[in-house]
């Protein structure tokens, strides 16, 4: 597979700390990654070492197969940023900002307009910065990140301090970048939902550990679903399942079948239903990704 | 790719009243003596023979403290665009190199103080041909006075440059720049190694051109070691 993003037991600490130990992040070309974890996960500290603005301690980072270390220049032309809370230029205004880094850039001048376009900042292209929300500072910043045209881009937390509609518009394009402009994207976040809803890709990491990367699909394969059955007797219910032979379990009253297909269901219910229990509800218990994702962090720490 | 950088920090410094510091220090100066020849005209014409010469060394005795202050101001303001919102981590995720921006800040900084110089030049002479001081316009001291200050005054600028760039908290820089004025300030007895004495151009064997060379040679090494200390470090 080519991978736009692969780093190699990345590591980096501040002091005694260790923001990010033994990172393997692997990114395929046209996925949206998203790349989540806790606050102080260390998602910014990687981030800023593919950026090549932190040097790692240890380990080696390749974008576009090149080492960033021999070729951080011609990478970087490459790729588009934005890294925690956006920077701006107060006293210019959000045209003379992008204009400030195009001129560094080096692409035409036309590029200033397509991407205050694409973030809708158009009509408030001559004002100063400073009076801007913070959602237009965002949005702004974004419209910076994509200046270069970039094979990839970087956000990292970019809908922090959006209002819902702001969120909402950001995903969307977020989510068309890949398909219209052939872009990878890496995206940052300590929510889940955040990631759910954009990511095609994911890498969970904690107290600087990668403890999970595989695709959203795998990641919800992860949800072991069980099935709970509410029943009369709910005791008695569930020791004759287990007098049966199968695999239940009991938390206040309601008696909950672990994994089971479809067949054995049926024959779980049969089953009751025979012995004479009267059974209400069958009902299957979806997990949100959020209660994957709470469990694979105390996993983490309990191990 | 310095030119490119160039354009971007001339952009970036619009609006910060930095271009009107760089216009008002010389006229600074130049305004001093008018209040001095204002006032006691007279009395100035008679202390000396060689009107020009005592003229351009009253002019003088306010140009290194106005460098000196223009560089401690000039040096706040230039690192205040990239510190305020931490803009550094965006202008450098770019292609371009550290050491590059480091040097388009010393070079935007240099042509500002040069531009004063130049300023400081023609004002000098203007206001020298109003008063009428007579014989010849002594170009050579003109020039000396004008642009000597600015070579003798490169170490301040690297210095001022690197501790501005690379502290977290401004007042350090701060802290240290009106120290520096100060030592301007009291130059006259203060030991002939110290760097903020040097634009006074006073050395012991009174040749103005020793202060120009070691600021020269200083300024290198303390350019090239805040550049080093830049790029070494992880940007904020
Ligand atoms: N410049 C720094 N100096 C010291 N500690 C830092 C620095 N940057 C981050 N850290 C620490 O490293 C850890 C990871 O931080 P960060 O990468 O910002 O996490 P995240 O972006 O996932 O919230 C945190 O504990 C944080 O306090
Ligand atoms: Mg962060």
């Amino acid at each position: 597979m080519e991978y736009i993003v692969r780093t190699e037991n990345l590591s980096k600490h501040f002091g005694k700390e260790k923001a990010v130990s033994g990172l393997e992040m692997k990114i395929p070309k046209g996925e949206i990654y998203g790349f989540l974890g806790p606050n102080g996960a260390g998602k910014t500290t990687t981030i800023r070492m593919l950026l090549g603005l932190m040097k790692p301690d240890s380990g080696r980072i390749e974008i576009f197969q090149k080492d960033l270390k021999k070729e951080r220049l011609n990478i970087l032309g490459r790729v588009g940023s934005l890294v925690e809370s956006p920077s701006y230029y107060p006293h210019l205004t959000a045209k003379e900002n992008l204009e400030a880094m195009r001129k560094i850039l080096g692409v035409p001048k036309q590029r200033i307009a397509e991407v205050l376009e694409i973030v809708r900042l158009t009509d408030a292209c001559d004002k100063k910065v400073k009076g801007f929300s913070l959602g237009m500072k965002q949005r702004l910043g974004i419209a910076a990140s994509l200046l270069n045209n970039p094979e990839l881009l970087i956000l990292d937390e970019p809908t922090n301090g959006l209002d819902p509609s702001g969120i909402i518009e950001i995903r969307n394009l977020i989510k068309s970048l890949p398909s219209e402009c052939g872009m990878t994207v890496l995206i940052s976040s300590h929510l889940l939902s955040e990631i759910d809803q954009m990511a095609t890709t994911v890498g969970i990491v904690t107290k600087g550990k990668m403890i999970f990367q595989d695709s959203i699909e795998a990641m919800r394969m992860f949800s072991q679903q069980s099935v709970l059955l509410k029943v009369s007797e709910s005791d008695k219910a569930w020791r004759s399942l287990l007098g049966r032979g199968m695999k239940a379990g009991l938390d206040s009253g309601i008696i909950s079948l672990p994994q089971q297909s479809d067949e054995q269901v049926a024959e779980a219910v049969r089953g009751l239903v025979a012995d004479g229990f009267s059974v209400y509800r069958v009902e299957e218990e979806k997990r949100s990704l959020e209660d994957i994702f709470l469990q694979m962090t105390r996993e983490e720490q309990a191990g | 790719m310095m030119g490119k950088l160039l354009a971007a920090e001339f952009m970036k410094i619009k609006r910060k009243g930095i271009w009107f510091l760089t216009v008002l220090g010389p006229i600074g100066v130049v305004a001093m003596q008018m209040v001095n020849y204002g006032v006691r005209k007279d009395y100035l014409f008679g202390q000396n023979d060689d009107r020009w010469g005592y003229y351009l060394d009253n002019i003088h005795s306010f140009t290194p403290l106005a460098i000196v202050l223009g560089i401690v101001i000039l040096t706040s303001f230039m690192s205040s665009i990239e510190n305020e919102t931490n803009a550094w981590k965006q202008l450098i995720a770019l292609p371009v190199s550290k050491m590059s921006v480091y040097l388009s800040k010393f070079t935007v900084l240099s042509i500002l103080l040069l531009t004063s110089s130049v300023l400081l030049m023609l004002f000098t002479m203007a206001f020298g041909l109003f008063l009428d001081l007579g014989g010849e316009i002594p170009y050579t001291g003109l020039l000396k006075y004008s642009f000597y200050p600015f070579f003798a005054a490169l170490p301040v600028l690297a210095l001022q440059l690197w501790i501005a760039t690379v502290s977290v908290n401004q007042g350090v820089p701060i802290t240290l720049g009106i120290l520096g004025v100060i030592l301007t300030y009291a130059g006259f007895t203060l030991p002939d190694w110290l760097i903020w004495k040097w634009p006074l151009l006073l050395n012991e064997w009174n040749e103005p051109l020793i202060n120009v060379l070691l600021g020269i040679g200083a300024g290198v090494l303390l350019y090239t070691a805040g550049m080093i200390d830049f790029a070494r470090r992880d940007v904020k």
